[in-house]
């Protein structure tokens, strides 16, 4: 359309310039040059108006390749999370939870925060029990070039299976003897290499610097009635590679040593402590296999009248006696159920062995085996798991020292919780 | 009289030049629409003198819709993605082109056996074909794979893979990969079975994948070493390559796809649109864009008019169609709404028991 009006607007100034009318043909041959030249540079500029801008016309897409890039997230430098979790128990050896057909409470309630500035690292939690509130974790940290990490704080231990020694939430032997899941004050360094998983850390002592303070989230050295000991310089190192990474059929096999002092408050000296694991942790498609041997020793120096076969350890607002020389071994296995519900996002069925092969004289070897599923759906994750303990705390008179009880007890467990 | 008569025919001279036809063609943007234009739009300007403006749009049927049922069309002519080209056919928006009408193959061969495809639509003419292949990073294998099911293979390929957070492709891929013979694919994923089998492979590679949403996330993956494979659009790999990238195309199963030309219903340029899509469609012209674009025409004889070391690029040469598989658009315009809430569903859920669970 414009081009029209562009040849009426020439048609029409040479019709009407009254003056060309007057002039010779040469005149009028000049008027078609200028005119020629005019419509050649319309045309021109109408091409090049056209072309659209040069591209690499490698990264073309046809249409049916075309997606949005999508918005970048933003995501928080701190994120703050948590979870309300409540437990309900069937305990069979219970007479006040028999004849109530169980019994409910609340578990805990607990807040996390998590987060990275720059190259700095900050994680902790915290949590609320109905007879406690304890600091679970809380470290501050630096991420180098090769993503390896130092942090500094309330860290877990790195010793054995990680980041847990079971499937369910009850956990296995070794958590009741502080050798998982457990939490102490220090530095350390986190390095993965390809295959190669590394951890090498110092702790000064366990979390509080209070060894006689029972409210605590993992099982430590504790000081109460003659067992004065706690925790001192600690050194842990745990060293694991992968076999087949990336392959969908992962197996981890990794050692770890754990060596440190005992210090006794009574008689201000100090013992010491060592303990060594060796694991395998196969993640094959749905399968999970895990296995865990592990020794340790505590050669504590007591005031006399104190017991040497065993030492104190405490957590949760409690504390009992565990063998001070002992074998622990554990058998897991997982299986990941495809869910066919739209609703259930994930089935994760276990059965979580494991077992303290004691030194003491006659002491009745301690072993706690659980069964059940893990069901995840949004936000809301569930454990349903059934529990067979022998002579384990917690479990009636249970014992990981000497004494205790020579019978199966059994416990129903549901715990669900909501996580944000 | 001489010269008042004579201005007065140069002005209806021009005015009958001015009254040229003129056409809108309504195409994507950017090196695409440029290798249309310099392919065979300009050559059609020039053999049929009619003017051609081409207007941009980012796909859709809407405004198909709205101007075809106004009866006030202004586009002639649109590249449709062929999923919109069936919806708008179905819905009456669009004529129907018969395929005898278009010209011929230069060896007389009939453009109803010429072209690649079968009609999916009596309302759309093939024009290019793209495609998606596995792409893989040379130095992150010492025997490099060579077919699909090495992409499903981790355990003689070990590494990380990306796809194209989409069911289109993936699930014909799956079943491939498993089995199935790449003309049966649409038949067995019809299936209730044939669905769960081709999400269950998938969960044979799910710990290892990576997603993408885009072709750049595609290679981006691939050059920062993040994936070793992945499902990659065939014309971003050349690219990459020249770049310096070590990237590799495995053909073995491509999935194509392909636009088509469109002709607005109840327009007024009808038959110049006709005239555009036959002179658009032919082998000279989808050979003439090739040479600018690295997709493939959708006729034989334009591919062989093309040099053997561009041909051997295109998703449509000999050796890359034998184990192709046409992504089925109608299948999925009638699947897509009831698959795609599934695959999400199957993106959330993990397969391996997961390292740690919420304590």
């Amino acid at each position: 359309m414009k081009r029209i009006n562009l040849y009426v607007a020439i048609g029409a100034s040479v019709f009407f310039s009254g003056g060309a009318w007057a002039q010779d043909d040469s005149t009028i041959k000049v008027m078609q040059a200028q005119i020629k030249v005019l419509q050649e540079r319309i045309e021109a500029l109408e091409r090049e108006r056209s072309m659209p801008p040069v591209q690499n016309l490698g990264e073309v897409e046809l249409a049916a390749e075309r997606e949005d890039e999508p918005e970048p997230v933003s995501e928080p430098a701190i994120k703050v999370g948590g979870a309300l979790r409540f437990n309900l128990v069937y305990n069979e050896e219970s007479d006040a939870s028999v004849g109530k057909r169980g019994e409910s409470g609340l578990d805990t309630f607990r807040l996390n925060v998590d987060g990275k500035l720059d190259q700095f690292l900050i994680s902790a939690e915290y949590r609320f029990y109905s007879y406690m509130d304890v600091i679970h974790h809380g470290w501050v940290g630096y991420e180098f070039e090769d993503l390896s990490q130092l942090q500094l704080g309330i860290s877990q231990v790195p010793f054995g299976l990680l980041p847990y020694a079971s499937h369910n939430s009850w956990y296995g032997v070794p958590y009741y003897l502080g050798l998982a899941d457990d939490y102490d004050m220090g530095i350390k360094y986190v390095r993965n290499d390809g295959p190669w998983s590394s951890h090498l850390a110092f702790y000064k002592n366990e979390e509080l610097n209070d060894a006689t303070n029972l409210d605590r989230f993992g099982f430590d050295l504790v000081r109460v009635d003659e067992q004065q000991n706690e925790e001192a310089n600690t050194v842990n190192g745990r060293l694991a590679y992968t076999f087949g990474l990336q392959s969908g059929c992962e197996t981890e096999v990794g050692g770890s040593l754990e060596a440190g002092q005992i210090y006794n408050a009574l008689v201000d000296e100090s013992g010491d402590r060592y303990a060594a694991a060796a694991h395998v942790d196969s993640r094959c498609g749905r399968w999970n296999f895990q296995l865990q041997g592990t020794r340790y020793e505590y050669e504590p120096v007591n005031a006399p009248g104190a017991d040497d076969s065993v030492v104190r350890v405490g957590a949760f607002a409690g504390s009992y006696d565990i063998d001070s020389d002992a074998d622990v071994w554990v058998a897991n296995v997982a299986y990941n159920l495809p869910s066919p519900w739209r609703l259930i996002d994930s089935i994760t069925c276990y059965n979580d062995y494991s077992r303290l092969n004691k030194s003491i004289d006659d002491a009745v070897d301690s072993q706690i085996n659980t069964t059940g599923c893990a069901i995840g759906s949004g936000p809301i994750f569930t454990y349903v798991d059934y529990i067979l303990a022998k002579n384990m705390p917690y479990f009636g008179a249970g014992s990981l020292a000497a004494g205790g009880e020579d019978d199966w007890q059994g416990r129903f467990n549901i715990n669900i919780g909501y996580y944000w | 009289m001489g010269k008042r008569a004579f201005l007065a025919a140069l002005l209806v001279s021009l005015a009958s030049g001015a009254a040229a036809d003129t056409l809108n063609v309504v195409s994507w943007d950017g090196a695409y629409v440029k290798s249309q234009i310099l392919g065979f739009i300009r050559p059609y300007e020039e053999a049929t003198g009619t003017r051609v403006n081409v207007i941009q749009y980012a796909g859709g049927i809407d405004e198909v819709r709205s101007q075809s049922r106004a009866w006030n069309v202004s586009w002639d002519v649109v590249d449709l993605e062929l999923f919109d080209a069936i919806r708008a056919c179905n819905e009456g928006l669009l004529e129907t082109i018969d395929r005898a009408t278009l010209p011929a193959a230069p060896d007389g061969t009939p453009a109803a056996d010429d072209f690649i495809n079968r009609q999916v639509t009596p309302c759309g003419v093939a024009n290019v074909a793209g495609s998606t292949i596995v792409s893989f990073r040379r130095d992150a294998f010492a025997k490099p794979p060579s077919s699909l099911e090495d992409f499903f293979d981790l355990s003689q390929y070990p590494g990380k893979r990306a796809l194209r957070k989409s069911p289109q492709g993936n699930l014909e891929w799956a079943l491939i990969a498993d089995g199935v013979a790449h003309d049966n694919v649409y038949e067995v994923l019809d299936t209730e079975a044939g669905l769960t089998r081709a999400f269950a492979k998938l969960d044979e590679l799910k710990s290892q994948l990576v997603w993408w949403q885009t072709g750049q996330q595609a290679v981006r993956l691939l050059e920062t070493e993040q994936v070793a494979m992945s499902a990659v659009y065939s014309g971003r790999v050349a690219a990459a390559v020249e770049r310096g990238e070590p990237l590799e195309i495995i053909w073995d199963h491509q999935v194509w796809y392909y636009d088509v030309w469109g002709i607005v219903k109840n327009g007024r340029n009808t038959k110049l649109a006709e005239d555009f899509v036959r002179f658009a469609s032919s082998a000279e012209s989808l050979a003439g864009q090739a040479k600018y674009i690295p997709y493939g025409p959708m006729r034989r004889s334009s591919m062989a008019m093309l040099d053997e070391s561009l041909r051997e690029r295109l998703p449509t040469s000999e050796a890359h169609l034998k184990t192709a598989v046409e992504l089925n658009a109608t299948w999925w315009s009638e699947n897509l709404d009831r698959i795609a809430p599934r695959f999400e569903r199957w993106l959330e859920r993990p397969v391996m028991v997961p390292k740690s669970m919420p304590r």
